[in-house]
């Protein structure tokens, strides 16, 4: 019974930190960066770590990615750099695709719910949904490409700094082993559906 | 040091700090790690960069080498991800970057012996990268490390379509 006390404090108290930091953090944005290569390696690094929506969306990948099982547990995160570097590729060409910060918001709700509900469906389903919103989080991070950085680390940083939360993820989502696991890793999935409602609601 | 020892080493260091140049050199040695023919790759690579220094000290003039090298890394980084190298395209892309390398490395010397050193280093250290690389990839085996492989060629084919587009922008 007391367990169960400290488990639902422990539990508001994370739906708290989330909503306070969705709250006072921004839409995928960060700028550090100097035109030198170390310069532009750490301002690609830090950009996608400095969204919220981003973040939870990226570990999201991941997490799914697990549930799924091989091979989607490496096929997801082995595909999504590489679309989401054509969406990035669509901004900086300047072609506009409505509706990104909404997409992106839509990509934490769908993916969490997907990891919620522990939802299995076809791989090709599963690429497709990923691969689309994968468009909108390149697109985004893409147009906000800081002039005068060095491009080729800047987009090295940017990819390795994605491709690690998606690791975070499938490191996570390991924990799917063990009943207790599947249980927290679904209840992520809850916290990050919650995450990207909140980021719907500012977008809209 | 002797400006020539110098001039070799800056050569030396160009193809390992140049982030361009170090994203197709890992793109490449990943493939090579997977050919068979591997010496055989690196020697049609080497052949195409010693054509390309060559063509430098022929006084060619600016080429779009920075960029066939960014689409060369995209298309090799695909290929490993794909863990798919047919040997026609892998031999070709060999070529590409060889040639492209050398046209995209040209000397900051004073005189011609420096100039030969600059390009004699950028030529040992492109080699000596593939060479390694591709040797401590060749000896992965778990499946874990197999896949490592395939994820670090999406991020080098991202990094390298970002860039291009990039580059496609500038030159609009």
């Amino acid at each position: 019974m007391r367990d169960h006390e400290h488990s639902n404090i422990a539990d508001a108290l994370g739906v708290a930190l989330v909503a306070a930091m969705v709250l006072v953090s921004e839409p995928a944005r960060a700028h550090i960066v100097d035109g030198s290569a170390t310069g532009g390696f750490l301002g690609g690094f830090a950009h996608p770590l400095f969204g919220l929506d981003h973040v939870v969306a990226m570990v999201a990948v991941g997490l799914w990615g697990t549930f799924l099982g091989p091979p989607a547990i490496w096929l997801l995160p082995i595909t999504f750099p590489m679309v989401m570097a054509l969406g990035g590729a669509i901004a900086i060409l300047g072609v506009p695709v409505p509706g990104v910060e909404i997409g992106i918001a839509s990509s934490a709700i769908v993916l969490g719910g997907m990891i919620a509900l522990a939802a299995r469906p076809p791989l090709i389903i599963a690429a497709l949904i990923v691969g689309a919103f994968a468009i909108f989080h390149g697109h985004a991070h893409g147009a906000e490409l800081p002039p005068g950085s060095d491009a080729v680390a800047f987009s090295v940083g940017f990819v390795m700094a994605t491709g690690l939360l998606h690791l975070a993820g499938i490191a996570f989502g390991l924990l799917t082993r063990w009943p207790a696991g599947r249980i927290g890793v679904r209840a992520a999935g809850v916290g990050i559906a919650l995450v990207g409602a909140l980021f719907l609601s500012k977008a809209i | 040091m002797s400006s020539l020892l110098q001039a070799f080493v800056d050569g030396f260091i160009n193809p390992l700090t140049t982030p361009a140049h170090v994203l197709v050199l890992l793109a490449l040695a990943l493939l090579l790690a997977r050919q068979p023919q591997r010496y055989a790759v690196l020697l049609v690579f080497a052949l195409a960069l010693a054509a390309g220094f060559v063509a430098i000290v022929l006084a060619v003039e600016t080429t779009p080498a920075r960029t066939v090298l960014l689409a060369a890394a995209a298309a090799l980084g695909v290929m490993v991800a794909a863990a798919s190298a047919p040997k026609p395209l892998a031999w070709l892309l060999a070529a590409v970057v060889g040639g492209a390398l050398a046209l995209d490395s040209p000397p900051q010397a004073v005189t011609i012996t420096e100039a030969y050193a600059t390009l004699g280093g950028a030529a040992v250290g492109a080699c000596a990268m593939l060479v390694l690389v591709a040797a401590i990839a060749g000896h992965v085996k778990a499946e874990w490390q197999r896949l490592g492989i395939r994820i670090l060629g999406s991020w080098i084919a991202a990094s390298a379509i970002l860039v291009l587009a990039v580059q496609l922008r500038l030159t609009e």
